[in-house]
């Protein structure tokens, strides 16, 4: 059996045996996607890219500790989503304010643009970005995490709700209702 | 909407919107449901569209990550070898406390051995193994049976620790087949 065809389970296992070619296949197999994640949740691609390799080095350093009874994916997508938590609690705390005040006595706010650390930067349709991030942050909360999960962690609904600690139906019900959401606010893309 | 297309509706979301993953029933019912059909084709768009949203693969993580988690294997080893170093400095102990080390002893017997041959290794095991079934049969006439039992199964789970101990250290050590 080649490597590619290893499950995340056997790769584990042969990390944990201290084979770091099937980590490294397991970082390629999860990057995108964990990155994707951790972007929505931060809204910075830069800080996300920082943070997938803080999780994998996490996840490498616990990987004995790991169930293997448990689904690996929602264990490292859970090591991500607690990083970006404290993250984001760090950077509450050492914001400062992106507002001036002009010469004519006026507060006016610092427009950053970079499109480096744009989650959906390197979307060629800007319009359909800006619509999209829209439609993602005008969603409820409840729902905005489990459609991150689902379309930016690729994670299935079992996965969502072993992660979510949540029942299927809910899971399936919230979506279900996040997507109506979704198709009305990017109808004129669909 | 009837409860049947939100039913299948619900389903088209989890399988984004594709209708060949649906049972056959469902299959039919969104094929002359222009509601459901329309359903369809949208979640399938919605679903184009998050899969262009993911951003592209950083070449050089899968590098960065691998160049990290070196400084942390080794932190490993280092820290997988406490267990064994107890366990060990555990075993000494109990021996110190059961009488002392016998290797002053044994060493001295070499020069014996080397000239008088393995008769003379036998027989010296010999009077080992008499010595501790005199001592087994000692500790049963002075302590309960019920001690005896007892202090046998701490023993053999003080030797099932240090194996395990061994294992494991054995899987992360420098000289295991991982690198």
């Amino acid at each position: 059996m080649s490597f590619d065809q290893a499950s995340d389970e056997q790769l584990v296992r042969l990390a944990v045996d201290g084979d770091e070619d099937a980590y490294g296949l397991v970082v390629r197999r999860y990057q995108r996607r964990l990155t994707a994640f951790l972007a929505q949740l931060v809204g910075d691609l830069e800080i996300a890219r920082e943070l997938s390799q803080e999780t994998f080095v996490r996840a490498w350093s616990a990987l004995e500790r790991f169930n293997p009874s448990y689904r690996f994916s929602t264990w490292l997508f859970r090591i991500g989503h607690n990083l970006a938590i404290d993250h984001l609690r760090r950077r509450r705390l050492t914001t400062v304010s992106l507002q001036r005040t002009d010469q004519e006595g006026e507060e006016v706010e610092i427009v950053v643009e970079d499109d480096t650390k744009d989650p959906l930067g390197h979307f060629e349709n800007r319009e359909l970005a800006v619509s999209l991030k829209r439609a993602i942050e005008d969603l409820r909360p409840e729902y905005r995490e489990l459609v991150l999960l689902r379309h930016f962690a690729g994670l299935s609904y079992q996965e969502i709700a072993d992660l979510k600690d949540m029942p299927l139906g809910t899971v399936k019900n919230k979506l279900f209702r996040a997507h109506t959401v979704l198709r009305n606010a990017l109808a004129t893309f669909l | 909407m009837t409860t049947s297309c939100e039913a299948i509706q619900s389903r088209l979301v989890e399988h984004l919107g594709e209708v060949e993953r649906l049972a056959d029933g469902e299959r039919r019912h969104v094929e002359q449901c222009p509601q459901c059909c329309e359903a369809a084709a949208a979640e399938r768009a919605l679903a184009r569209i998050f899969a262009r949203a993911l951003p592209p693969a950083d070449p050089e993580l899968e590098a960065r990550v691998l160049a990290a988690i070196g400084p942390a294997r080794r932190r490993r080893r280092v820290l997988a070898l406490l267990p064994v170093a107890a366990s060990l400095f555990v075993a000494l102990l109990g021996a110190v406390l059961l009488g002392g080390l016998p290797g002053g002893s044994l060493l001295a017997l070499l020069p014996m051995w080397s000239s008088q041959g393995w008769v003379s290794l036998a027989a010296t095991m010999s009077d080992w193994g008499t010595a501790i079934g005199t001592a087994v049969g000692a500790a049963g006439n002075l302590v309960a049976p019920g001690m005896v039992v007892v202090a046998a199964l701490l023993g053999l789970l003080g030797v099932t620790v240090v194996v395990a101990a061994v294992r494991r250290w054995r899987r992360v050590s420098p000289w295991s087949g991982g690198r």
